[in-house]
């Protein structure tokens, strides 16, 4: 059912461009080819790769270490260019974007959860949530602080605004690169191994957060992780091997997710 | 020995401004030593009367003038190592969690500074010798001075050489003292890096700095008063100079923090400026180190520099009285103190190169935070003003610290000296301090375009950070 599923999205996507495909994605790639070096050396990452990911959805990006998910991730996120094919966040082509444009689209449209949290070490909490606000140089609206003190409540972190990076515990931090990366209400959050540097109960707090931002404020969540567990919590699971996406889950258990690693496996 | 070698070897990327302060601190040390010997032969020449004493007079004046510039060159090499090691953190603790003692590490490091302080200083002796040698066959060659017998090589020219290896070596046992903060653990996770670390004080060290500050104030105090009826003035005052400017020095952590945060509050409230302000605070100990050097080159020069106005302006008014009397003194001042003051202001260039130094090792190893901020929409030019504004923060604080500083003891020096020549023509013992404004000027320009130039090799290098560079896990 899911390879189904998989290919009919990515019909949508490999056609020409459409009102209703805008409306769906809020990220997407066509055809994108991503390699790195010169002749003999040449490294494909990502071969031909077409996929969208649907405004509000939780989307988890899986496959062993090399399989090009990453790559995948900082291409869909302004960091890196692809070397063919196109990638649109919203109804922005941003495959031809210079890296001054790509700034500003990383700023006000994307936000980042890393797996080793990241944070500005000299700014405070409060400092670090109100980061990319300083960043594009304007104080957030009235709305803007309400919701953010209501995040920061939310996720724990009110008695701790004027505490430094070194002075919170992993779980903590991580809150706060969440809280910076929703204050924004950015197009799309991309969350690379968020639970890595975690313990398992903590990683759960941070997945059941990121979860719901996107259940109830209908915040768009990519997320690359190589855990089954933490995969569990999104709607949809890519699968990606050698630079192509190979599998598809619609939401599925941490079991369902390890048999289909396990069946993608290379029998010898 | 050889184990020290290999250790430099593989980390002689990092060692290139601690060769470069020891070459300075030693070539100067050098020069002074030699210029010194072939100008008392020409003295002896000359025979002037009582040649002795214009001999140990500049022979005391050349050791005060190297011992500034080794004091400086030390306290740069002291934060360069500790940057260093700041640096090297992981692989520190992995030598640990194999075995290896904090103690053995740290002797390990200073190794290094040993080796470094050897090749800086005998390039800088080389240096030294024949740039002495060339100045005089010029001299020589162009009549300036008479063609005699000067002794090619000042056999002393040894002391500056093994004081310029034995501070370096020293300076990097200091610098070295981080290593033994450093725990095995930190190679096992990806521990945030613990700020406080920095921030111990040291209370012995205060307290030492506030004894001689107040002590040395009160000195001054008394060296004024004492100016008003007779001329013992200035020696007081002058030792009441030396002990609370060298307060002032060691106990600079106490202070040079405030002042970087005040003058990081003229940047503004943009994103860049703010942090930047935070980046000139993250470690107070190492940005003390790196003004501080500025701090006493500037000062020492604007305090010659005001003395000598002071003094003129106070003569100019003198001589309406008693054209007579005072004939011939400024001429003499007017060749004198400059000269005085560009050989302090040496130890301003050594300064220098730690200031540069230091932003291009805080730009290195900061470079997976520079990322981070790219992947966060920091755009490229916003890092560069970042920087920039971290290297003006630093040199302009020093700068104004120092000119402050130096207004200071330049009118405590004049006032104690010609407090009674003053009370006798003017009927006023009070001496009018007299800005040298051009002086000034030319002092804030220089700091200001060095502090762009000082931030030029950081910012490419800065430019070369890609935001992916953040998301790499360690």
């Amino acid at each position: 059912m899911g390879r189904r599923a998989c290919s009919r999205r990515l019909l949508i996507v490999d056609g020409v461009v459409s009102g209703e495909a805008e409306e769906t994605y809020v990220a997407r790639v066509a055809n994108l080819t991503k390699s790195y070096g010169d002749g003999s050396n040449r490294v494909t990452a990502l071969d031909d790769v077409s996929i969208g990911i649907e405004r509000g959805s939780f989307t988890a990006i899986m496959g062993p270490s090399g399989s090009g998910k990453s790559t995948l991730m900082h291409v869909m996120a302004g960091l890196d260019s692809p070397s063919s094919g196109r990638v649109w966040l919203g109804d922005t082509d941003i495959s031809g974007l210079g890296d001054a444009e790509l700034t500003l689209i990383r700023r006000r449209r994307v936000g980042f959860v890393f797996q080793s949290f990241n944070l500005v070490p000299t700014l405070d909490v409060q400092g670090n949530i109100y980061l990319p606000f300083e960043l594009d140089g304007r104080r957030p609206t009235a709305d803007e602080e309400r919701r953010i003190a209501a995040l920061i409540q939310s996720l724990g972190l009110a008695d701790r605004q004027s505490h430094r990076p070194h002075q919170l515990s992993g779980g903590q931090q991580q809150r706060v690169a969440i809280a910076r990366a929703l204050g924004t209400q950015p197009d799309l959050i991309f969350a690379d191994e968020p639970t890595g540097n975690l313990d398992s109960k903590t990683g759960r707090e941070v997945l059941s957060i990121l979860s719901a931002a996107s259940s109830e404020t209908g915040q768009t969540v990519a997320m690359v992780t190589h855990d089954p567990i933490a995969a569990s919590y999104a709607d949809r699971i890519l699968f990606l091997g050698d630079g192509k996406v190979i599998d598809e889950l619609s939401r599925s258990t941490a079991e369902q997710i390890s048999q289909r690693m396990l069946l993608m496996e290379p029998r010898s | 020995m050889s184990g020290h070698v290999a250790a430099f070897r593989a980390n002689a990327r990092e060692h290139g401004a601690s060769i470069t302060v020891a070459a300075l601190s030693s070539g100067f040390g050098v020069l002074l030593l030699q210029a010194t010997n072939m100008l008392t032969a020409y003295i002896d020449h000359q025979s002037v009367a009582q040649h002795g004493t214009a001999q140990a007079a500049i022979g005391i004046l050349a050791v005060v003038f190297l011992l500034i510039a080794v004091y400086v060159g030390a306290i740069v090499t002291t934060n360069t190592f500790a940057t260093v090691i700041a640096g090297r953190r992981k692989s520190i603790a992995l030598m640990r969690l194999v075995g290896a003692s904090a103690n053995s590490l740290r002797a390990s490091v200073a190794g290094e500074g040993l080796v470094v302080g050897v090749i800086g200083s005998l390039i800088g002796a080389a240096a030294g010798l024949a740039v002495s040698l060339a100045g005089l066959w010029i001299l020589v060659d162009s009549r300036f001075v008479p063609s005699l017998n000067y002794p090619l090589v000042n056999p002393f020219i040894a002391a500056p050489i093994v004081v310029v290896v034995v501070t370096t070596w020293a300076a990097s046992w200091v610098g070295a003292r981080r290593v033994l903060d450093v725990t095995p653990l930190e190679a096992v996770g990806s521990s945030e890096e613990s700020p406080s670390a920095d921030a111990r004080a040291n209370p012995a060290r205060n307290i030492a700095a506030i004894v001689l500050f107040v002590g040395g104030m009160a000195l001054i105090g008394l060296g004024i008063a004492a100016g008003q009826t007779g001329v013992f003035g200035l020696p007081i005052a002058f030792l009441g100079g030396v002990g609370s400017f060298t307060g002032l020095t060691i106990g600079a952590r106490m202070f040079m923090p405030v002042i970087l945060r005040l003058v990081g509050v003229f940047f503004g409230r943009s994103a860049p400026a703010n942090l930047a302000a935070r980046n000139a605070l993250r470690y107070p100990e190492r940005s003390t180190r790196t003004t501080i050097g500025l701090v006493i080159g500037i000062a020492l020069v604007t305090t010659l520099t005001v003395a000598s106005q002071t003094f003129e302006s106070l003569i100019l008014s003198a001589q309406h009285g008693s054209p007579q009397q005072f004939a011939g003194t400024t001429a003499v001042l007017d060749v004198i103190l400059p000269t005085f003051a560009g050989l302090i202001g040496f130890s301003i260039i050594i300064a220098a190169v730690g200031v540069v130094n230091n932003l291009s090792l805080s730009v290195l190893q900061r470079s997976r935070e520079l990322g981070l901020l790219r992947a966060l929409g920091f755009s490229s030019k916003q890092v560069r003003s970042m920087i920039l504004i971290e290297s003006a923060q630093m040199t302009i604080t020093a700068t104004l610290v120092g000119l402050l500083l130096g207004l200071f003891y330049g009118w405590a020096g004049a006032q104690s000296l010609l407090g009674s020549v003053s009370k006798r023509f003017s009927g006023i013992g009070f001496v009018p301090l007299s800005i040298p404004w051009l002086f000034v000027l030319v002092t804030v320009l220089i700091a200001m375009v060095f502090a762009a130039a000082a931030s030029i090799g950081p910012i490419r290098r800065a430019a070369r950070i890609t935001p992916v560079m953040a998301l790499a896990a360690e």
